[in-house]
């Protein structure tokens, strides 16, 4: 598997993503790629600025998104999940510069590959050609200041996403499992099973209906989360609840709960308009979310 | 239809919604009855113009898609025919664009900022006021004549790894902000200082001579008349920066020897870098004497020409580091511009600003000129400074005032992109850096924004008519 870690800077909120970002892929065995968006110029001025980024670059004054990539690595090393060699040394010269996109692999010693990646421009834009270009299967990042930003995230991002939201490293996190009819339920419960299990996590399935008869699809739902939880071998409490699902979800995560559940089924379109319960739930949730595709 | 076709759709539609936008608005405006005050081909550039204003300032497609889009435009909508248009698209002041971004590509390969990093520790000490002072003075005196872009390639790195010298155990947040706009905003303030400073002024230079009463601007008649911008831009720079940024020391013993130790390797002058200077010279000079005859662009091709016939520069290393994207867009806006004053869409905007202001114009002399600069402040904090210029120029030459007048005040407050970080590239260089914030421009740039402006119309009431009279510049 291959998963990407989307870094703004080298704030303390950038290193909790990178540390949730490692124990993740640490779990699913993938190789990790970590990219920074830098800002770009103005194209009128793009060929001035390159210019000068030549002097500076002789005069060993890294491209401010190298420096942060260069923190990236650094905090790497420092935990204990991903296993780098503590010599590797990182040469601004080893880095490869593709049109638009600059690459640098480093070698590992237990044989996953990490990558960093820098590119110009605007986040969504960028991170979402290399998704589709490398095929990542779960998208790492912090959360978006703007909800629209969120909103566009959730639905553009051709991946399942993990939004690093009011995370504390010092919480221990439960994990929340919500169930129901949409086609990536059956992937959300693998993919927190497998969470569950390698970090011994406490499992919550919660089945949220707006009426209180629940459709079949959802009982069916929940009733296999729970097989394949016990077959898993995963202790987990069963919640099925009527009500507001945005609110419900949101409440009985809290802030100790990594909420799970699939992206919507629904219309691209009207998904755009009227936005769609996990984008929601990506927006006003006080916890992280990761929400499969 | 299916998600994974309906998905990238919109998401298309969302990245480009201002191309759309553009199209949608050219549309209904070209249905759209027009004034009967303007021809139709002057209504049609109007709504080209409108369209590639909003394309280049929200850069939806690449820049040059752009140009491309303005010259098949410029033919479909019957505007001029394609000979014309062709033609419109390469003049001198686009020679001059390509020949000076050659030629500041072959100046960054020598190696310069070194002996300038020198030549600075030499002239400042170590004193910090005299160090931001070296910095705006010598960046403005060298981008008046190199280009600013030159200059920055060749300042920053310098004032950067000062910047990173000094680090020790104390937050130097306000040494760092005041040494890196102390470079950026002197090399703006210089910029103006000759035709050869930046593109915007080359390119006004190209809209004055064809004015129905053309006005040809000698290199050296720009200098007369620019340059005491310059000169007190350069003083005031310093004052208005230690005015709005506190420095957390007043000497940077250590930072300075450390910078001594890293440029000393460079011994003594190399024959390459002589001839680098020798070339700058010669080009110049033939700026100064031998504008009229050939323009300036034959002269700054002939630059670029001698430092790849002196092998100091490969054509691999200006091929890859000249935008040629920019140099297109020149030629596409510049055209615009010529058809603009064609069809006569200049004018009629002009008048109808005129007409808007009412008697006011007439009464406050110094309004078209307070106006113009508002305007062409405002959208090169927008759109970059060089691309005002051309887009707007052919409009503020026909504001009323006279129009030698009203083309050096949109040249010189094109420069006056001090609160933003996208107007010129030092400035989107240091802002990337991430060592500077959006507020800083904000904090510094209103003093040197009310400053430049001030001096600007004083300048335009009283300096200028005084010159043009002594000189007799027409």
């Amino acid at each position: 598997m291959n998963f990407l870690i989307i870094i703004k800077d080298t704030s303390e909120q950038s290193k909790n993503i990178l540390q949730i970002g490692a124990r993740v892929a640490n779990a699913f065995s993938a190789n990790l790629s970590i990219i920074h968006v830098g800002k770009k110029s103005k194209a009128m001025i793009e060929g001035e600025v390159s210019l000068a980024r030549i002097t500076m670059g002789e005069w060993n004054i890294l491209h401010p998104g190298i420096e942060v990539l260069n923190w990236a690595y650094e905090r790497l090393k420092g935990f204990d999940t991903i296993e780098i060699d503590p010599d590797t040394e990182l040469k601004p010269e080893n880095y490869v510069n593709h049109t638009k996109r600059i690459t640098l692999s480093l070698p590992q010693s237990s044989g996953r590959d990490v990558k960093l990646i820098l590119r110009e421009g605007e986040m969504i834009e960028e991170t979402s050609k290399d998704i589709d270009e490398f095929k990542y299967d779960l998208a790492i990042l912090g959360c978006p200041k703007k909800k629209r930003n969120t909103h566009q995230v959730v639905q553009f991002f051709n991946t399942s996403v993990l939004i690093v939201k009011n995370f504390n490293k010092d919480r221990t996190y439960k994990i929340q499992l919500c169930v129901d009819d949409s086609r990536a339920t059956k992937r959300a419960v693998v993919f927190g099973a497998k969470i569950g299990n390698h970090y011994k996590k406490e499992v919550k399935i919660l089945t949220v209906s707006k009426t209180n008869l629940f459709k079949s699809g959802y009982r069916n739902a929940h009733r296999w989360a729970q097989k394949y939880l016990k077959r898993t071998q995963i202790n987990c409490e069963s919640l099925l609840i009527s009500g507001n699902p945005v609110d419900i979800i949101i409440t009985e995560a809290g802030n100790d709960h990594i909420i799970i559940m699939g992206k919507a089924k629904k219309n691209e379109f009207f998904k755009y308009i009227w936005g769609s319960k996990p984008i929601h739930v990506a927006q006003k949730a006080n916890a992280p979310v990761l929400l499969i595709n | 239809m299916n998600n994974d076709i309906i998905r990238p759709l919109i998401f298309w539609a969302q990245q480009k919604r201002w191309l759309l936008f553009a199209f949608l608005l050219g549309t209904i405006m070209y249905w759209l009855p027009y004034p009967e005050s303007i021809s139709i081909s002057g209504y049609r550039t109007l709504i080209l113009a409108i369209m590639a204003i909003i394309l280049i300032i929200t850069e939806p497609v690449p820049l040059p898609a752009t140009a491309l889009l303005i010259a098949v435009l410029e033919v479909s909508f019957h505007i001029a025919p394609a000979a014309e248009v062709a033609q419109s698209y390469m003049n001198d002041s686009v020679f001059f664009i390509m020949g000076s971004l050659m030629m500041a590509v072959a100046i960054v390969h020598q190696g310069l900022d070194t002996r300038l990093a020198l030549g600075i520790i030499r002239f400042t000490g170590n004193k910090v006021s005299n160090i931001v002072f070296g910095f705006a003075l010598i960046s403005a005196i060298l981008s008046s004549f190199i280009g600013e872009h030159t200059v920055v390639a060749l300042m920053l790195p310098v004032g950067l790894s000062l910047v990173r010298n000094s680090k020790g155990h104390r937050d130097i947040t306000n040494l760092t902000v005041l040494i890196l706009f102390s470079i950026a905003y002197g090399s703006t303030v210089g910029s103006v200082g000759t035709p050869s400073g930046g593109a915007r002024n080359a390119i006004l230079i190209e809209y004055l001579k064809n004015l129905p009463n053309p006005i040809y601007l000698s290199y050296s008649e720009w200098i007369l008349m620019a340059y005491p911008m310059v000169l007190i831009g350069m003083f005031t720079t310093s004052i208005m920066l230690k005015m709005a940024f506190k420095p957390e020391y007043a000497h940077l013993d250590t930072a300075i020897r450390k910078l001594k130790i890293q440029v000393a390797h460079r011994g003594k002058i190399t024959g390459k870098e002589l001839l680098s200077i020798i070339i700058f010279g010669i080009v110049f000079m033939g700026w100064i004497l031998l504008n009229e005859e050939f323009g300036m662009g034959i002269i700054a091709l002939a630059g670029a020409f001698l430092y790849m016939a002196t092998g100091l520069v490969e054509w691999k290393d200006i091929s890859k580091n000249t935008n040629w994207g920019v140099i297109l867009l020149f030629s596409g806006v510049i055209s615009l511009g010529i058809q603009m004053k064609n069809t006569g869409a200049a004018q009629w905007i002009g008048n109808s600003i005129i007409g808007y202001s009412g008697d006011a114009i007439a009464s406050l002399t110094f309004l078209p000129y307070f106006i113009n600069i508002l305007l062409t402040t405002t959208l090169s904090n927008i759109m970059s400074s060089s691309g005002t210029v051309a887009v707007i120029g052919p409009i503020t030459l026909n504001m009323g005032g006279d129009p030698l007048f009203m083309g050096m005040t949109t040249a010189i407050s094109s420069a006056f992109g001090y609160f933003s970080a996208i107007a010129a590239p030092a400035c989107m260089i240091i802002y990337s850096s991430g060592l500077v914030k959006v507020s800083d421009f904000l904090r510094a740039g209103w003093r040197m924004g009310i400053m430049s402006i001030l001096t600007l119309l004083l300048i335009q009431a009283f300096y200028w008519p005084f010159i043009v009279k002594f000189f007799n510049i027409q």
